[in-house]
């Protein structure tokens, strides 16, 4: 695959998990009037200028870049609910749900939407002490790994990412070592033992 | 051989192994300093692991424990697993010793899972706050598996870090920042 680094450690790169982020649907206002698109994805538009409408992420940008649009940020990157967020995240074990891609999202709207977004810095700040809790938090969680069991839920795509590569190794090597205790493998060599030549059959053969 | 491809699985099986001869054997020269061409019963020798499971295989010898599976080594794993150097005593010490457990002491696979269980929590510590620089003396202490582990976690947490930093989105293909060259 394109853009990424290591096909052995990483399954994805974080470039990868960005461009499926783009595929989220934001809400625009266009300020140009144009027929709807028809793309494989779905269809989008008619766009008339201060209507809203649903565009996925990519397109946005792409309008926002040449100056047609304004982008109306997601519910959740409001002040108020983000706060709610971290003193969740703070007080609790659990993950507190927030969308799938909010790390490559927010990213894309920081870079792209700056003058859209109401309070950037505080809801920037905001986001990066939401995701420093949460990284913490997955670190406790593999803490706690065994072969057994393994449950985390709520936990978004970034996330994931980053421990995948990590995280499937140690499974793979306590699941090895807890099999090893399990099943003393007595019996695979013996049935593996090779057969001493003396034991082997004869051929009756006639003497001549 | 479980993995034939595996350069991993071929240096594991490079490792000594203390075994004890259980019949004589002719014509064999073990070793070039010996002037005698066979090997008496009883006799005590170290050969490698691939060649010794072959041995096993066919009831010639019995495998003993190597040294780094010795009454130290477990007491140390036992006192502090996370501080203990296992790559200078093996640096395939879990490959190895699934391979031998079967073979020799059922016991080391408690030992494995044992150790295995406390210095993932220290590589897990390690590979994820601290800088490259710091970690080298912590580094020389691990395992070949280990190894893989903590670079695994280290590589996806800098391309993470990388990809927040920003940065051009798109990179020219290497092959496009070629100049050709002028034949003479």
């Amino acid at each position: 695959m394109a853009g990424q680094s290591d096909c052995q450690l990483s399954v994805f790169s974080p470039e990868e998990i960005e461009f499926v982020a783009e595929d989220e649907l934001v809400e625009i206002v266009p300020n140009l009037r144009m027929d709807s698109l028809n793309f494989i994805c779905g269809d989008y538009g008619p766009f008339y200028p201060q209507i809203a409408t649903q565009v996925p992420l990519w397109l946005a940008v792409a309008l926002k870049k040449r100056g047609k649009c304004t982008i109306r940020p997601p519910q959740w990157m409001s002040i108020e609910n983000l706060t709610q967020v971290l003193e969740g995240e703070r007080d609790s074990h659990a993950f507190q749900p927030l969308p799938f891609h909010y790390v490559e999202i927010s990213r894309l709207l920081f870079d792209h939407a700056r003058d859209d977004i109401p309070d950037i810095y505080m809801v920037r700040s905001l986001i990066e002490d939401i995701r420093d809790v949460r990284f913490h938090k997955v670190e406790t969680n593999l803490e706690k790994f065994t072969a057994s069991s393994v449950t985390c839920k709520n936990m978004s795509a970034m996330e994931v990412n980053i421990i995948r590569a990590f995280a499937g190794r140690a499974l793979e090597a306590f699941y090895k070592h807890e099999n090893e205790q399990q099943v003393p493998d007595t019996d695979g060599i013996q049935d593996r033992q090779l057969q001493i030549p003396n034991d082997r059959p004869k051929r009756n053969l006639k003497p001549r | 051989m479980a993995n034939y491809y595996d350069i991993d699985d071929i240096l594991v099986e490079e490792e000594f192994v203390p075994l004890v001869f259980h019949k004589a054997v002719n014509g064999v020269k073990v070793d070039e300093s010996i002037e005698k061409s066979y090997i008496a019963q009883g006799s005590k020798l170290e050969l490698p692991f691939w060649l010794a499971h072959e041995l096993h295989l066919r009831q010639a010898v019995s495998i003993s424990a190597p040294a780094c599976f010795n009454q130290k080594t477990r007491l140390e794993i036992q006192a502090d697993a996370a501080c203990v150097d296992l790559r200078s005593r093996c640096l395939y010490f879990y490959k190895f010793g699934c391979k031998l457990a079967p073979l020799c002491d059922k016991t080391i696979g408690f030992l494995l899972a044992y150790a295995f269980g406390l210095r993932y929590k220290e590589v897990l510590h390690k590979a994820h706050t601290v800088a490259f620089t710091a970690a080298s003396k912590f580094l020389s202490r691990l395992t070949k598996e280990e190894t893989n582990l903590y670079e695994a976690a280290q590589s996806s947490m800098m391309s993470f870090k990388k990809w927040r930093m920003g940065g051009p989105r798109l990179h020219r293909a290497a092959i496009l920042g070629r100049k050709r060259k002028v034949d003479e």
